[in-house]
């Protein structure tokens, strides 16, 4: 995997983990108007991030394979065979 | 339902192939503490929960919890990598080899098959919560021990993202905890 | 429950204080943390700290 393949992937990875720290707070903070600006802004981004990795690598989820030439969703690398 | 998606929650590595660590790691997959038994506790027990906090909590950190398997599988199938029989053997994993050669099975440190007497499901919220939160402290408690067995840097910074994810979990289990007491309460005026 | 009071608090119950968000670190410094919320944040010394 080329080396801005693997930038790209953990910038995703960064933000999807900010996202998933935002949904667990605000699962107990539902009320918190300010994290959940945040939550919003950061699901925009990694929404971004995500197309931008997907018309250029393949696809993240299945249905993303919708949108590519062929169906790719089976080619490799399998995410324990990358290496970081 | 779930979807899957193609990629890692966490970039996992592993400095080298180290049979050793593979059969102690291995218990965060299969083990009482480990992945597995925290997946498959939250991901149960939210059809008794009361509350839509406690029933979206155990739905997200249960789904998470199948994210850090699939990170100690990763790391697993990194550190038995291309072994031969002998050195399985070499390193206390003959018997591993001779039920599943380099495959990945669902046991703890020694063996042991995963069993769902590991978790519980009470029905009662406050009992349930206090399971978790033990189950996360068990978790945290396991990372330390792993990673006190390497000096594999790689490795341990893995094992040191999972360790502060049960802390997290802890904090937001220990709110849904309160949130829970406050219904039950409010319900019963004395 | 955010803000607790200790006057209110029933014996024989257990209670995590409620986090408030204040501030979080950058995804990706967060990513290496292992949490976004610094007050989370709890470093392991490894096994010197065990040996006494």
């Amino acid at each position: 995997m080329h080396r801005e393949q693997l930038e790209l992937l953990k910038r995703i990875q960064a933000l999807e983990f900010t996202a998933t720290e935002f949904n667990l707070y605000l699962d107990t903070h539902p009320g918190d108007q300010r994290a959940f600006i945040d939550f919003s802004n950061t699901v925009r981004e990694l929404e971004q991030q995500k197309e931008l990795y997907t018309r250029n690598y393949g696809p993240l989820i299945v249905d993303d394979t919708a949108r590519q030439p062929c169906w790719n969703w089976i080619d490799d690398p399998w995410p324990w065979e990358i290496e970081y | 339902m779930w979807i899957y998606e193609k990629k890692l929650q966490y970039p996992a590595k592993v400095s080298k192939p180290d049979l050793r660590m593979a059969k102690y790691l291995i218990t965060q997959y299969g083990g009482p503490d480990g992945e597995l038994s925290a997946a498959l506790r939250y991901l149960n027990q939210r059809y008794s929960m009361p509350t839509n906090v406690t029933k979206a909590i155990l739905t997200d950190i249960g789904t998470e919890e199948m994210a850090h398997l699939e990170i100690i599988a990763t790391l697993v199938y990194k550190l038995t990598k291309g072994a031969s029989a002998e050195e399985m053997e070499r390193a206390g994993l003959g018997g591993h080899y001779a039920d599943h050669d380099n495959a990945l099975y669902y046991v703890d440190a020694t063996g042991n098959p995963w069993t769902a007497t590991y978790i519980q499901a009470k029905g009662d919220p406050v009992a349930d919560l206090h399971e978790d939160m033990a189950a996360e402290e068990k978790a945290r408690a396991t990372y330390q021990w792993l990673i006190d067995l390497t000096d594999d840097p790689d490795l341990i910074d893995t094992l040191n993202f999972l360790r502060v994810r049960e802390i997290v979990h802890f904090q937001r289990f220990g709110e849904a905890l309160d949130l829970v007491q406050e219904y039950q309460n409010s319900k019963h005026i004395f | 429950m955010n803000d607790m009071n200790p006057i209110m608090l029933r014996l024989a119950q257990a209670y995590v204080p409620f986090q408030t968000y204040v501030n979080r670190w950058d995804p990706m410094k967060a990513l290496m943390m292992g949490t976004i919320f610094p007050e989370l944040y709890r470093p392991y010394d490894g096994r010197d700290r065990r040996r006494d």
